[in-house]
């Protein structure tokens, strides 16, 4: 059974002078499903993202999770879907300065029933140890590098069990050891929970990982590629195909060569 | 629940801005504490000083009405001649059974049966007005304290003893031991011994009040048994007007008098004060309201991210607004407890200058728990109301937003 079912999904920006930023995007994405989203810059692939995570709703379209057309919902209904289904991976971290990598973790947990019991603390703290921070557990989260914000990200939205992990370049501003191991991790959480991932990626490394790239222009699907069946050579001759020069970090060039 | 620690952590991490609004809200709370305490005491001092040594409510007979000699027929008003027999008093006879029902109501610190009336004091030349008050100089003393401010000779009044006040003796050359001949406008006259000399700090008092037993005035005045008046104290000096508007349903044949209707005056001076001090004071609330609602608004622009990132991560409207109304709250309740502190602080200073410098007039002045409980009560209302429009706002907020823009 699909997870989440797309259809005709447009979003315009902006009222006096409109920007189209999908136009009309379907899209199916199965459970446990592990699958990035590609494209360059104002392609559309973050609105796109921010409608999957109910945080922005679409100018037109619907969106189904198990059947259910979410955007018919209240905002309070969809903020109990996100804390109840979904878990979030922003590009810049997004950690409450004033609170510990502890108190970060349990922030979806305490959100959604109120106080942290005992259990929920265990597991909390499981989380940090299995993302690798366990030794900053109680340091704030304003005191943590890149890495280790990024870190507790994952473990924050693995928090409430979610069956969705929405990720926005998990592993931007990071360094090529780091964005790695996080990678791996990533993987690793979808194998091991049955997790779907949906990750907006600059990255051809993290996107050739994938076992599904959807790569976005001018607000369409350009291409739906499934990489399972294709060798790593082959997936990665499809991922860049004028084989363009690798920037120091791994990422793709802003604009490919004309 | 949740709530709660998002809004404690917020104002602990603002620590700068909390204590600010903390020290703003704490200097409006106690100016407002201690003006209300000092505009308090100086009206309780002051209706102390005006109806502490009188009685509260006093009873007597009702004028006569007088009747239409003539009605003309066509039913105009007629004129008619007042006539008032000046001279005779009508006397209160049946004031045993009404002292007997006041006491029995027991609402009623003193209760005083007077007999009085007007009479001249003739030493050769002169002439002088006086009061002659007979009453019984015991319980006359719990409304008057006159045993204390007897100044010479000693504090009785039998057979035709009396006590006359400083200013009246100054004035005649006269002292305890001595005697005054005193007529009465019925023509009776008789010599009176001097048994004491009173100061009741009052020289209007002081050279009219002639203290006779109540016995000898009764004689005196030909009022048989009867009383000129019925004087009460009330515990509560401003419950007067009440009781004498109950007392006049009960005793109707009486004419009931509070201290508030013979003082209206005083009454509105009182009035007009209070309400000049309340204005401040609502002054004060309304800065303190207004500087809690800026700090606040200040507050989600600058958790604008923080509170994006909750939205996100599915706190929902009402809750994200509950975090900044509990905020308001919290600033109002600790702001005014801190405020109500200094308060008693600055009351307590005052209070100690005022001891050392007794000459300054105003003796002491107190705090009142009812009062400070309702600031604390109205300032924590306040800034409850206050976070009302920044809480709309951060409610408001669209996570997008701050996603988006990083």
């Amino acid at each position: 059974m699909a997870d989440i079912e797309l259809e005709g999904i447009r979003k315009v920006y902006g009222t006096a002078i409109s920007t189209v930023a999908l136009r009309g995007v379907d899209l199916t994405v199965p459970a446990g499903e592990y699958a990035a989203i590609i494209g360059r810059s104002g392609s559309g692939k973050s609105t796109l993202l921010n409608i999957l995570g109910t945080l922005d709703r679409p100018t037109e379209g619907r969106m189904r999770f198990e059947g259910r057309d979410l955007f018919a919902a209240s905002d309070d209904k969809l903020a109990e879907f996100r804390s109840g289904t979904l878990g979030f991976i922003f590009q810049f971290h997004y950690l409450l300065p004033e609170f510990n990598t502890l108190e970060n973790v349990l922030l979806p947990y305490r959100i959604r029933h109120g106080r942290a019991d005992g259990a929920a603390v265990r597991r909390a703290k499981e989380l940090i140890e299995k993302v690798g921070v366990g030794p900053r557990m109680y340091n704030r989260a304003n005191n943590l590098s890149g890495g280790e914000q990024q870190r507790v990200a994952i473990a924050r939205s693995l928090i409430n069990a979610p069956r969705v992990i929405l990720a926005d370049e998990p592993t931007g501003n990071l360094d090529t050891e780091t964005s790695e191991s996080v990678k791996g991790l990533l993987r690793a959480i979808n194998r091991e929970f049955k997790t779907t991932f949906i990750i907006v990626t600059h990255d051809r490394h993290i996107a050739a990982g994938c076992d599904r790239v959807i790569e976005i222009e001018d607000g369409s699907i350009k291409r739906d590629l499934s990489t399972s069946e294709l060798s790593r050579d082959e997936t990665w001759a499809e991922l860049a195909p004028c084989n363009c020069r690798e920037r120091e970090d791994g990422r793709l060039p802003a604009a490919p060569p004309a | 629940m949740f709530n709660l620690s998002v809004a404690f952590r917020f104002l602990k991490e603002g620590r700068m801005q909390t204590a600010l609004i903390l020290i703003g809200i704490t200097l409006g709370i106690a100016v407002q504490v201690f003006l209300n305490a000092l505009i308090m005491d100086l009206q309780l001092s002051l209706v102390e000083d005006t109806v502490g040594r009188s009685p509260h409510i006093t009873a007597t007979m009702p004028d006569d009405v007088p009747q239409a000699a003539y009605v003309p027929p066509d039913g105009r008003p007629a004129l008619a001649r007042i006539v008032s027999n000046e001279g005779s008093l009508k006397p209160i006879r049946d004031w045993k059974s009404v002292e007997a029902q006041l006491v029995k109501l027991g609402a009623f610190k003193v209760i005083v049966p007077v007999a009085q009336g007007s009479g001249f004091i003739r030493q050769g030349e002169k002439s002088l007005p006086v009061i002659l008050r007979g009453f019984d100089l015991e319980r006359a003393d719990a409304l008057y304290d006159i045993r204390r401010r007897l100044v010479a000779g000693r504090y009785e009044v039998g057979g035709n003893g009396i006590l006359i006040g400083r200013e009246l003796a100054d004035k005649l050359r006269t002292g305890a031991g001595h005697s005054l001949r005193i007529a009465v406008p019925s023509g009776a006259s008789d010599v009176f011994p001097i048994n004491g000399v009173f100061d009741l700090e009052n020289q209007a008092l002081n050279e009219s009040w002639v203290l006779v037993s109540l016995n000898r005035a009764q004689i005196l005045f030909g009022l048989d048994q009867g009383l000129t008046q019925i004087e009460l104290q009330v515990p509560d000096v401003f419950s007067a007007a009440g009781w004498a508007e109950s007392l006049r349903r009960s005793f109707p044949a009486l004419k009931w008098l509070s201290w508030q209707e013979t003082n209206a005056q005083l009454l509105a001076a009182l009035k007009g004060q209070g309400s000049s001090s309340y204005i401040i004071q609502m002054f004060v609330l309304l800065s303190v309201t207004l500087a809690i609602a800026s700090v606040l608004a200040i507050s989600v622009v600058q958790r604008s991210r923080q509170i994006g990132i909750l939205k996100a991560l599915g706190m929902k409207t009402r809750q994200i607004g509950r975090v900044f109304i509990i905020q308001g709250a919290v600033l109002g309740f600790i702001g005014s407890l801190l405020g109500s502190l200094a308060g008693w602080g600055l009351i307590a200073m005052f209070t100690a200058v005022q001891k050392a410098n007794p000459a300054a007039g105003l003796t002491s002045i107190s705090v009142r728990s009812g009062a400070v409980v309702l600031s604390i009560l109205i300032a924590t209302t306040a800034g409850t109301l206050a976070a009302f429009f920044p809480a709309r706002r951060a409610a408001r907020l669209n996570p997008i937003e701050v996603i988006r823009n990083g």
